[in-house]
This record gives C-alpha cells, sequence and structure tokens, in this order.
C-alpha cells in the first residue's frame, strides 16, 4: 500500500514537473513564486500531453510499459525545457514579495480551508472500493487491458460496453497501476485526488492577479463541497476529468481574450486536445470553447483559433482512425426526436438549478453573468454566457438523441446530471472574473 | 452590491455546506477504513454477485493466462436485483483481468447455468445452496 502510494505520488510529481516545463517553453517564470502558482495548471498540462501523446502512440501499436510511460515523460519534459532554451524563456529567480496586506489572509484561509478539506478527501480515497457500474464494466477494465495488454487490446476494447469513448482516461489508470507496482484499483482512487488537487490549484493559480482573492476563494471552495461533485469526485471515470480539462481551457481562454498572452491559447489547446479524447462530449465542449472563442474576438485573432482548433481536430485523428478501422460506431446521438426536445429543456434546467445538487453555485453564477453583461466586463459575460448555452444545448441534444435515455435526472437511465458538471465547474471558476469586473468599475465610480 | 450579495450568499451557503462535507468525508474515510480487505476489493461486486466467494475462487484458481466464460441461467431468489447476466458478465471481465473472456474457454463460471451446454466439464468448486460453480472442461 505505502510503496503504492509512493509510486502514485511520483507519478504525479513527473505530471506537474512536465507540464511546468512545458509552460517555461510556452511563457518562462519570473520567480520561483509563479513556479508555485501555477504548479496546477503545469500538473494538467502534463497529463493532457501525456494523454493525447499515448493516444496517438497506442493507436499506433506503441506498446505501454513502465520504462516507455517514464521515457514518455523525460521526453515531453525535455521538449519544454529545449523550447524554453531556444526561446530564451526566463528562468525564475527569488521567489516574489507577497505583499502583506489583510487579503493575504483571505488567500491563507482559501487554502487552508481547501487544503484541510482535500487532506478529508485523501483519507477517503485511500481506501476506496471500486463501486460505480459504469467503473468497473468499462472504464477501469480498458485502463487494466493497457496495463496488462500493454496496448488497445482489440478483444477488450471492442467488447466491452460504450467502445466508441477515447482511451486518455484509461491511460491515465494504467500508467498509475505502472507506478503502483500492479493493478491496485483501491489505490488507484488516489489518483482522482491528484487530478482534483490539480485542478483546485490550477483554478485558484490562474485566477491570482485577475479577481481579488476574496472574491475567488468562495465559489471555488463551494463547488468543492456542493453534494453532488462530493458524491462523485472520486468515481473512477472521466467526469471529472473531462470537466476540469474544458473548464480550465475555457478559463484561460477567458483570460487570453484579456491579454492575448500566446501561451494561453496554447495551453488551452493542449487540454481541449486531451478533453476530445477523454470522452465523447469532450469534442462538443471544446467544439463550444472555440465557436464562441471565435465568435466573441475580433477577426484578426481567427487565424490563431484556427491553428489552435486545427490542433484539437488533428488530436481527435488517432482514435477515431483506430476506432473506425476496428468497426467501432462513432457514438453520436443517432436520432433527433423533436417531440422530446421541451422535456429535455426542462430536465436539463431543473438539474443545472438543482440546489440539492450544486448549491447555489447556478444562481449565483446566472446573477454575476446579468451584473458583468450591464456593469461589468461585457465580452467576458458574452463568452462564458454563451458557452454556458451551448453547453446546456449540448446536454438537450443527447436527450433527444439518443432516445433510450429515459426523461429523468436518475442517472442509471439519463447522464444529464454528470454532463451538467461542466457548466457548474465553469460557473464556479467564472464567478470570480465576473464578479471582479462588476466591483472594479463600481470602485471606479 | 451585487458583487456583495453574490460573496455573501456563496459564504452563507459554504458556512452551511463545508462543514457537512467535511464530516461525510470523514465519515466515509472511516467507513471505507472498516472494510475488510474482501469486501474493499471487491467493491460494486458486492451488490452483484450471489456470493464473494466465486470471485475469489475464480481468482485464485483460474491461471492468468487462460480464459473463462460467464453462464448464467435461472437466478435464484436469495439472489440480488443486480445479479443480472450481462453485470455478471462485466464484472467478472473486469474482476479477472488479466484472464481473457471467450464463448470457449476452459473454465466456466456457472451461475445456476444448464450444466448439460458443457457436456464433460466437472466442477473445481461449488456452492450449492447459491446455484454457483466454477467448471472446467476436459483439455
Amino acid at each position: 500500500m505505502a510503496r503504492a502510494l509512493a509510486g502514485l505520488a511520483a507519478l504525479n510529481v513527473a505530471y506537474a514537473v512536465v507540464g511546468l516545463s512545458i509552460l517555461w517553453g510556452l511563457r518562462g517564470f519570473r520567480t520561483w513564486g509563479d513556479v508555485l502558482r501555477l504548479a496546477g495548471l503545469g500538473y494538467l498540462l502534463g497529463v493532457a500531453a501525456f494523454g493525447v501523446l499515448w493516444t496517438a502512440l497506442l493507436t499506433a501499436g506503441v506498446p505501454f510499459g513502465g520504462i516507455e510511460v517514464a521515457g514518455s515523460l523525460v521526453i515531453i519534459g525535455a521538449a519544454g525545457a529545449v523550447t524554453a532554451l531556444v526561446r530564451r524563456s526566463t528562468v525564475p529567480h527569488g521567489i516574489g514579495r507577497p505583499r502583506a496586506t489583510p487579503i493575504l489572509l483571505v488567500s491563507a484561509a482559501g487554502i487552508a480551508l481547501a487544503g484541510l478539506y482535500l487532506e478529508a478527501l485523501f483519507r477517503t480515497a485511500r481506501l476506496q472500493s471500486l463501486q460505480s457500474y459504469d467503473a468497473w464494466a468499462f472504464w477501469v477494465p480498458k485502463g487494466k487491458a493497457i496495463f496488462f495488454f500493454h496496448g488497445l487490446d482489440e478483444h477488450v476494447f471492442t467488447t466491452t460496453p460504450n467502445a466508441p469513448y477515447p482511451p486518455l482516461q484509461p491511460i491515465l489508470d494504467a500508467a498509475a497501476f505502472h507506478a503502483m507496482g500492479g493493478a491496485e484499483v483501491v489505490t488507484l482512487h488516489v489518483q482522482f485526488w491528484f487530478l482534483l488537487v490539480g485542478a483546485v490549484a490550477a483554478v485558484a493559480g490562474l485566477l491570482h492577479g485577475h479577481a481579488p482573492e476574496w472574491i475567488v476563494w468562495p465559489p471555488v471552495l463551494l463547488v468543492l463541497v456542493v453534494p453532488r461533485l462530493q458524491e462523485h469526485l472520486f468515481v473512477p471515470q472521466a467526469d471529472i476529468l473531462v470537466d476540469v480539462l474544458v473548464v480550465v481551457a475555457a478559463l484561460l481562454l477567458a483570460l487570453w481574450l484579456r491579454d492575448r498572452a500566446g501561451w494561453r491559447l496554447a495551453a488551452a489547446t493542449v487540454l481541449l486536445a486531451a478533453s476530445v479524447n477523454t470522452k465523447r462530449e469532450g469534442i462538443v465542449f471544446a467544439a463550444a470553447v472555440l465557436v464562441v472563442a471565435f465568435a466573441v474576438s475580433l477577426p484578426r485573432y481567427w487565424l490563431r483559433l484556427a491553428v489552435a482548433a486545427a490542433a484539437v481536430a488533428l488530436a481527435i485523428l488517432p482514435w477515431r482512425i483506430w476506432a473506425a478501422q476496428h468497426d467501432i460506431p462513432a457514438g453520436t446521438p443517432p436520432s433527433f426526436d423533436v417531440d422530446r426536445i421541451g422535456a429535455a429543456v426542462r430536465l436539463s434546467f431543473d438539474v443545472l438549478y438543482s440546489t440539492e445538487r450544486w448549491s447555489v453555485v447556478p444562481l449565483v453564477a446566472t446573477i454575476a453573468l446579468a451584473a458583468a453583461a450591464v456593469w461589468g466586463d461585457r465580452r467576458l459575460a458574452a463568452y462564458i454566457g454563451l458557452l454556458s448555452l451551448l453547453l446546456f444545448a449540448g446536454g438537450v441534444w443527447s436527450t433527444v438523441g439518443f432516445v433510450e435515455l429515459t426523461l429523468t435526472a436518475d442517472e442509471s437511465g439519463n447522464p444529464i446530471v454528470r454532463y451538467t458538471g461542466s457548466i457548474v465547474l465553469l460557473a464556479a471558476a467564472a464567478l470570480p472574473l465576473l464578479l471582479s469586473s462588476v466591483w472594479r468599475r463600481d470602485e471606479g465610480t | 452590491m451585487v458583487v456583495l450579495f453574490c460573496v455573501g450568499v456563496m459564504l452563507v451557503a459554504l458556512v452551511w455546506l463545508y462543514p457537512q462535507a467535511f464530516s461525510d468525508a470523514n465519515r466515509e474515510a472511516r467507513a471505507n477504513a472498516a472494510l475488510d480487505q474482501v469486501d474493499r476489493e471487491l467493491g460494486g461486486g458486492n451488490s452483484v454477485l450471489p456470493a464473494q466467494a466465486i470471485a475469489v475462487e475464480a481468482r485464485g484458481r483460474i491461471p492468468e493466462d487462460e480464459s473463462f466464460t460467464v453462464a448464467v441461467g435461472e437466478p435464484r431468489a436469495s439472489w440480488s436485483l443486480l445479479s443480472t447476466p450481462d453485470s455478471l458478465e462485466h464484472y467478472m471481465r473486469y474482476f479477472l483481468l488479466p484472464r481473457r473472456a471467450f464463448p470457449d474457454a476452459p473454465w466456466i463460471l456457472c451461475f445456476a447455468c444448464d450444466r448439460s451446454a458443457y457436456p464433460g466439464a466437472t466442477p473445481v468448486w461449488e456452492d450449492a445452496e447459491e446455484g454457483l460453480a466454477i467448471l472446467r472442461r476436459p483439455s
């Protein structure tokens, strides 16, 4: 157990180092404080780059073993470092000087509360048994198959339920098994804990400096403890991962719309490329993020967005080609039953504004969105509003298109609750930006 | 004003939910720690399998490089409603990997199955009360 935990910790530290190396290549770091602030984003970038690379390698028949996993991490990390050296990216010096203000106490309190709760969640994840049907029916078997058979075993990948789902999550599971020294499905839950820590750190780190800390921490902490998320944080499925990848990419693009820093677009592209290889709806999510970014950008930025969109589209191809070669269907909604639209919209709306599931996060986000549209950053409000609408429409489409789904929030009959998680996480991540845009205007008047 | 209102609402919700979530996480951690090794290892199998022993015995008896098939007959009254043919097959496929599942495999995991469909197969383990057996076809 201790050896498995140590191995898993080492793997996740490696993801963070690799991702930080990518960030160093993309933007450089002025201080070690910068490195610490962006460590969460670096971690997600490391996970995403590793997953995208191995999706392509596995479809090409490259064997997936412990040495290959370590080698690939070294290669990605070295590529980031070489890029940094070629671009003469700044090397971090010193730790930066945190300003000793009352706001620092707010940050400290936010980090302490998040840390305390995450510690309790670690103890939950450490000995959790694998209960979820989807996890043992196909997600984890695919990860085990990659681990045991060193690749996309044709028998397992074509005969388990939901065969069209792309393999990025099973690849991460298989890497975790290698790091643990065996297919330990109990300790595997800790891998999902690491993803959660990375996601919290990424969102808090990205928002630092873009919104006052007293506006940043309430939504970040609240979304962590909403009943629905709490129940499903460590289910070894790809739902949380795809949501995190898309929401952090959307946040990066929201900030890119403000400062047009190229590294943000590049990092968002890597995360979106991973999201389209994580779940089928990742394609819908990524397309929505990019379409809305196009819609709210001036034409002179379209070429950069088009390059990003092309890179994401390219990243889908290896798995799609492999799936087509093995007669796995695309998995798109097979029909469009117009009669179900009204009920599907009502269901999606009820689920989204369910305080039992998401507490007040969607309600407050709706108010913040309206306030930002009237008094704050209108382009940001348009971006977040349109994106939320498209994600909402995607959920409706799925209920309308898959007629076998029941018109109910019961997850055994319809995945709409899981799907809606992406909108709620987006709301929580965007709330500080929306509210701070209104607050700064208030302060200025 | 609207900003203070939004932050205030979130703080109230946080004050309400954080202690509950923290307490739930601790309670779940204790419950997970209290599980015995087999319960924890089987996880969802505890709800699906008529008895834990068939999974544990199958893992112990079937070599990792051999294959098995799952045969399910009429469910017994004592079985869970979740003990459907699909669930049993998917669960055993997950639990027994790297052992592969093929219809003509030498090992048969029999859940109240029709044994006459497997002529010559002999039981290597059996739980007659639940109608469970691990059969081995002659090689």
